[in-house]
């Protein structure tokens, strides 16, 4: 009886720690509630909190551990602070007060008092040190390039706030790739040796506005607080959270949530509210599709890619999946609402039958790969039926959209369905890193990544070529000269674009915005930014 | 009997209401017939869904595609329950000890996350779904089986057809069958109802052939579509499959209950 009672006992002791034990498990300390602080009176925040739907895991927001795509990394650069910000017209001072350039060398100053969360100095020792580490270990998103491909040639600390940077070979983006890397304390990473794996809670000592200070992996849940030693400006929430929510807009309407994305179908019934506010992104989510060309290469064979094209009713896409709200995606990539458009692209029209003539009669069995969300399942069931209705044999295969993006970076893959944001993103430097040979597996991330198994040393050269231009209308007429060829050589299909709206109440908090180049208000560090 | 009559009959109504808009109706229901979120009309007696294919082609191809996977999953647990349940409760000794083992075993596991967790690692397809949700459903048929086998092993007529040298075979074909058949169909026909229920459920949470036009798969795309209630287009997306996918199991469930009684009655 005594053993039995003993047992018990052990056995509610076991429990107890594992509980506690669980509530331990993720990385950083306070868990994401809804619950609000207590308020201050004459705070300096426009607002005390910001609401977002979170419920995806983006990874923990450090520049190495993050998931690569736009949410992971917005998420990161809210922690940790760049050189340079971007505005609705141009560059703007984030950590640098000012910046100036000549030739190969561009010289930034920092903002005197500006220190890290832990309350150390941010100093151009700290700028260096990053400049250093990340030659040796990139991380996740990386605007500095890799191995014989970093841009940067040395550096010489002036003073504690003043550096100036020599790139290899100035170009176009040069001064946006300088401003957007973020800077690390290097009092911190300079003892650890393997950074892709170091995940403990110092990990997250930023140098960003906010600090982040709650993330649970498994609900999708982040938590952040403005960071009281910022010295450029005021952040407009003392706090952003991520919720995570079952219903986006349920949760939109209840509250629950400041922004939501608008469904088309409801459009005039919040387009007529007086109290909602609106973020337009034209044509800025797009879906393409890959062809592996090392699995397939009887589709180097430019005729069948030809005939693709023409089997896909892709209007059917705008009008069913994204229910109005879209266009077809242009065969020159860079989407008709962009500056960067070029109307004579060669425009493939739904043609069954001529599809048919060009497929030929070998009837080619593949497999799609696709996301499993709504949209990319409803859209790979067309495609489906289209190329099914032509002769070939589609199997539909849907993975979660992490799943779907590993597989796409390793090849293993027939043809795959990618949708990513940023299309509508000015200049469209993407086609790089989508066309170029030499560029082309430099990101981590399947929205810029380009056919497998296939090169174009024609389609390279002016890849690479705009870069170097830095005359605004010459570097267009570049873009769009590549865009034609694009659409001649057919080196990937586009599939269509999608335009939405984030939508907000503005009585509330009216500071959304995106910038010239990117279009997701969300995302953008400055909608948390009083201005 | 009456009612078993009467619940057969009703089920019998939907197969071949399900049948006539699977062979008959003029609507396809893979390929669009029409717009997308067309409303119920003549032509689409339950409208459309967003790439407007036919609602109610769905539903009756759906049924079938649920049905044959709850009838293959219900002959799976019959044979599996049946023959281990005969054996260990006819041979006793270790094999019984090792199928009471099994038995345990499956009965106690919880079953959803075990089926989420193979579906993932299998991979998406209808005959992964039958042999997942048939792993989970011979326990409780094999647990009735062993029981009954093991009274009726005790019995006088049994004892004595053992003394004069029949075997198992012809113990079971002779002496045990109108005992144990019964039972093993009542309890397949349970799974049936049951299976219809997890494959919908499994097909809900992706876990199915990603374009089958399973109801659970419906469900699951009616409900990820950006604001749907806030449109009416759910009275016609989502009410048929749930309301299908109820009638049918509830048929199933109600005439599994009926038979049940009406055997312990005669007995």
């Amino acid at each position: 009886m005594k053993k039995r009672k003993l047992f018990s006992l052990l056995l509610i002791i076991c429990l107890a720690l594992s509980l506690l034990g669980g509530c331990r498990s993720h990385v950083n300390a306070p868990a994401v509630t809804g619950e609000e602080s207590a308020s201050t009176a004459d705070s300096a925040y426009t607002v005390e909190t910001l609401k977002l739907a979170g419920g995806t895991d983006w990874g923990t927001p450090s520049p190495y551990l993050h998931v690569s795509r736009g949410p992971g990394q917005a998420k990161m650069r809210l922690v940790f602070a760049s050189l340079l910000e971007k505005d609705e017209r141009g560059d703007l001072p984030w950590l640098a007060e000012s910046w100036s350039f000549e030739g190969n060398e561009y010289t930034f100053t920092l903002f005197e008092g500006q220190s890290f969360h832990d309350g150390e100095p941010l100093t151009t020792e700290d700028v260096a040190f990053t400049i250093d580490y990340f030659r040796e270990y990139p991380p996740v998103t990386n605007s500095l390039g890799v191995g014989d491909g970093f841009i940067i040639e040395n550096y010489r600390i002036v003073d504690e706030y003043t550096i100036t940077i020599t790139v290899k070979k100035a170009n176009a983006d040069t001064l946006s790739n300088l401003g957007s890397f973020v800077i690390l304390p290097k009092h911190i990473w300079e003892k650890v040796a393997d950074p892709y794996t170091y995940n403990v809670p110092d990990c997250l000592v930023g140098s960003g506005a906010y600090m982040c200070t709650g993330y649970e992996g498994a609900t999708g849940s982040y938590e952040f607080t403005a960071y009281a030693g910022w010295v450029n400006g005021q952040q407009a929430a003392e706090r952003i959270l991520f919720v995570p929510v079952s219903d986006e807009l349920l949760a939109f309407e209840n509250g629950e949530i400041d922004i939501a994305s608008m469904p088309a179908d409801l459009k005039d019934k919040y387009m007529n509210d007086p109290d909602i506010g609106f973020v337009e992104k034209a044509d800025d989510m797009g879906y393409k599709m890959l062809i592996n060309f090392e699995r397939l290469p009887e589709f180097l064979d430019l005729p069948l890619r030809q005939g693709i094209y023409a089997a896909l009713d892709r209007q059917s896409i705008v009008d069913n999946v994204f229910r109005g709200m879209g266009s077809v995606g242009s065969a020159g990539y860079v989407p008709v609402s962009s500056l960067f458009y070029n109307e004579n692209v060669i425009k493939y029209e739904y043609d069954p039958d001529a599809a048919k003539e060009l497929l030929g009669e070998k009837g080619f069995g593949i497999s799609l790969l696709t996301d499993d969300s709504a949209d990319g399942i409803s859209i790979a069931e067309i495609v489906k039926i289209n190329l099914e209705a032509v002769g070939m044999k589609v199997t539909v295969v849907a993975v979660d959209s992490a799943g779907r993006d590993d597989r796409v970076n390793k090849g293993d893959y027939d043809f795959a369905i990618v949708g990513n944001g940023g299309w509508g993103n000015n200049p469209p430097s993407y086609m790089r890193t989508l066309f170029s040979d030499s560029s082309k597996y430099l990101s981590t991330s399947p929205a810029s990544m380009g056919p497998r198994g296939y090169s174009n040393e024609e389609l390279t050269a002016l890849a690479e070529g705009q870069l170097k231009e830095t005359d605004f209308e010459k570097r267009k007429e570049m873009f769009k000269e590549l865009e034609l060829l694009v659409s001649q050589e057919i080196p990937l299909i586009v599939l269509a674009n999608q335009s939405s709206y984030s939508m907000y109440r503005q009585d509330y908090y009216d500071g959304w915005m995106k910038t010239y180049a990117y279009q997701q208000a969300e995302q953008n560090r400055l909608s948390y930014m009083a201005r | 009997m009456k009612r078993i009559y009467a619940i057969a009959f009703a089920l019998v109504l939907l197969v071949l209401l399900f049948a006539w808009g699977l062979l008959f109706y003029p609507m396809d229901s893979r390929l669009p017939s029409g717009g997308s979120l067309e409303a119920p009309s003549a032509e689409h007696w339950l409208g459309t869904d967003n790439l407007g294919i036919d609602i109610f082609a769905q539903i009756s191809s759906g049924f079938f595609h649920s049905l044959s996977i709850g009838l293959a999953t219900a002959l799976a647990a019959f044979l599996i329950g049946g023959v281990l349940g005969v054996a260990a409760g006819y041979a006793g000794g270790r094999t019984d000890m090792l199928v009471e083992f099994l038995i345990n075993l499956f009965l106690s596991v919880p079953q959803l996350p075990i089926m989420i967790v193979a579906g993932a690692f299998f991979g998406q397809s209808s005959l992964n779904i039958i042999c997942i949700i048939a792993a989970f459903s011979w326990a409780p048929i094999a647990k009735q089986v062993r029981a009954r086998t093991m009274s009726l092993r005790k019995s006088g007529y049994l004892v004595l057809a053992r003394s004069y040298g029949g075997g198992l075979w012809y113990l079971f074909k002779t002496h045990m069958s109108r005992d144990i058949l019964p039972l093993l169909a009542i309890s397949s026909l349970a799974v049936t109802g049951r299976a219809i229920v997890q494959e919908s459920s499994l097909a809900f949470l992706g876990l199915s052939d990603p374009l089958a036009k399973s109801w659970g798969l419906m469900i699951a795309r009616c409900t990820a579509f950006k604001g749907i209630y806030f449109t009416n287009f759910w009275t016609w997306w989502l009410l048929p499959p749930v309301l299908s996918l109820v009638l049918s199991t509830l048929l199933l469930r109600l005439l599994t209950r009926a038979l049940e009684s009406y055997w312990l009655e005669k007995e």
